[in-house]
């Protein structure tokens, strides 16, 4: 009894704040909504074959597939070295875990910001140093052509993700015992070989468990295309959650963005089960 | 190899990627100290004609950027008291009780956790517009705790297991309450761990943009990432020395205190997601 009486605040906050807004989304994406959000007809699903119907919707949808392959895919490929090399004991371990993790502790809006002026055509400090080191780009405006666009924020969202895979990667080589190592090289292992076959199977459920969460965050992920092109030029550059924020608060169109809402929520609640059948077939397993 | 030669490895394979992180940090540096006039010029350097500080100074007197970092700071230390009060008694009834219906309580909040906000940034805008909370910071409090209190009760519960429970149960046995044994005996030595908790839950807070611009229309309302995002959208011409020197205002003091606990995030982190 006195449990429950110390869980309750927690599960008040937070069924207020995110459960009433999750029934309020699946109920708008169902009816009728004005542009000032007053709830009308029941319109079953008009609003979503409305929204499979516009061309923008489904470019859209195919650019957030793009997104977030090419930047979960290019995370982990970075990432596994990076881990390897902060998991070796050198001089200066400290600093450098410290400069990878860096990313994490700024605001990705204010990232976003930076970058932008870095490849800023004009003034920006890209162009500056490729020139001084004698590249010919000139003023190059590197977000004026929607793909390099896209392609810039897809190495700035990999930029970002690093840290925090590193960092579970990381916690996963800590957990191999050293003893293992020392037996395969007595039994003369070359270091490829136990790479192949101690780190690489032992640090694969921690691969998986980065690679569902990293799908989620980069899936989610608004401040970086918002800020260096919102989503331009001509929506090239858009992903889902700017296609929705966009229909919400630019144009008013309330029922496609509840519609939009409760697609992407229905692929969230699709990655948060995968993420939680391979916790909890890792905690059987460590039962044993 | 020797550890010296090893080193060297290591920093020249980093380094590619080091350079990739430090970069954007350079150019803030660069172009905060620099006058308006010299960043518009042909001949452009990295460094600075004269270390100019005046954009500091404009910055916080003149653009109301101080205001900004005020807001933030209110709404940063509201969500992480929030959060803490409500996380840490949840935390310590998942770890020390038997809580009815515990595994479908830490899925639901480990849900919570995978949901964007932004997915629904609808039905949260409509809910605080409907009890007249839009521009006002308590708001956002509310909804950064919403949304990191999970985490923060995760975090917490990996921390509070490591506490052995004979200390709690002598201190029971000496005529101590439960309360007071928690307060006397079990909060002092989890005080690492929330306090980890807590620099964490900031930071997320400090950090974050997408509720805080939607959920705060007015401009004297804005939290410093919204100022910074506003600034480099409203003007003809952007004020690139200005947004460098409020980037660097807002990320370094915040980027030192991570870096003091990423040594405890490391550990923190993998226990709680993986295990």
């Amino acid at each position: 009894m006195w449990a429950l009486l110390l869980v309750a605040p927690c599960l008040l906050l937070s069924i207020s704040v995110i459960g009433y807004p999750i029934f309020d989304v699946l109920r708008m994406s169902l009816f009728d909504i004005s542009r000032i959000g007053v709830v009308r007809d029941f319109a079953g699903l008009e609003n979503f074959t409305k929204t499979f119907a516009d061309p923008v919707f489904l470019q859209t949808a195919w650019q957030t597939l793009i997104w977030t392959v090419a930047v979960v895919g290019g995370t982990i490929l970075v990432s596994i070295p990076i881990a390897l090399i902060l998991h070796e004991d050198f001089y200066g371990r400290t600093i450098a875990r410290t400069i990878v993790l860096l990313p994490w502790a700024i605001s990705l809006a204010m990232t976003a910001v930076v970058w932008r002026y870095v490849v800023n055509g004009d003034f920006g400090t890209l162009n500056m140093t490729l020139s001084a080191l004698g590249l010919p780009v000139g003023n190059y405006p590197w977000l004026a052509d929607a793909r390099v666009a896209f392609l810039i924020e897809i190495l700035v969202g990999i930029l970002v993700s690093v840290p925090f895979t590193v960092t579970i990667l990381l916690g996963g080589l800590t957990s191999i015992p050293s003893t293992l190592y020392e037996a395969s090289a007595i039994d003369g292992a070359s270091p490829f070989n136990s790479f192949r076959h101690i780190t690489m199977p032992l640090l694969w459920p921690f691969m998986q468990i980065a690679i569902v969460l990293n799908v989620i965050y980069v899936f989610n992920s608004f401040p970086i295309i918002w800020i260096m092109t919102n989503g331009g030029p001509s929506n090239r550059t858009d992903i889902l959650i700017t296609y929705v924020y966009k229909q919400a608060f630019a144009f008013g169109k309330l029922g496609n963005a509840a519609a939009g809402s409760v697609i992407m929520f229905a692929a969230l609640l699709g990655f948060a089960i995968i993420y939680l059948y391979l916790t909890r077939s890792r905690g059987a397993n460590s039962d044993v | 190899m020797s550890k010296a030669k090893k080193s060297i490895l290591c920093w020249a394979l980093l380094s590619p990627f080091l350079i990739v992180v430090l970069f954007p940090y350079a150019t803030m540096l660069s172009t905060a100290l620099k006058q308006e006039d010299e960043i518009f010029t042909f001949e452009r350097t990295w460094l600075p004609r004269d270390f100019y500080l005046g954009n500091f100074a404009e910055l916080m007197f003149e653009r109301g950027f101080g205001q900004a970092l005020g807001n933030s700071l209110i709404i940063s230390v509201g969500a992480t008291l929030l959060s803490l009060a409500v996380a840490i008694p949840a935390a310590y009834a998942l770890t020390r009780m038997r809580v009815p219906g515990e595994g479908a309580l830490t899925n639901y909040l480990l849900i919570t956790q995978m949901i964007s906000p932004i997915v629904l940034i609808l039905g949260l805008f409509r809910m605080f517009a409907y009890f007249g909370l839009i521009n006002s910071l308590f708001s956002v409090i509310i909804a950064h705790s919403a949304f990191f209190t999970a985490f923060a009760v995760w975090m917490l519960k990996s921390y509070f297991a490591t506490i052995p429970q004979d200390l709690e149960e002598a201190a029971w046995l000496d005529g101590a309450s439960r309360f007071s044994a928690f307060i006397r005996v079990f909060l002092p030595l989890c005080l690492p761990g929330v306090v980890v908790t807590s620099i964490f839950t900031f930071v997320n807070s400090w950090n974050e943009y997408a509720m805080s611009l939607t959920l705060l229309r007015d401009v004297a309302q804005q939290t410093a990432p919204v100022k910074i995002a506003f600034l480099t959208g409203t003007l003809y011409q952007i004020e690139w020395h200005l947004i460098m020197a409020a980037t660097l205002i807002a990320s370094v003091p915040v980027a030192i205190v991570f870096a003091s606990i990423q040594r405890y995030l490391i550990g923190g982190m993998s226990l709680g997601a993986v295990k």
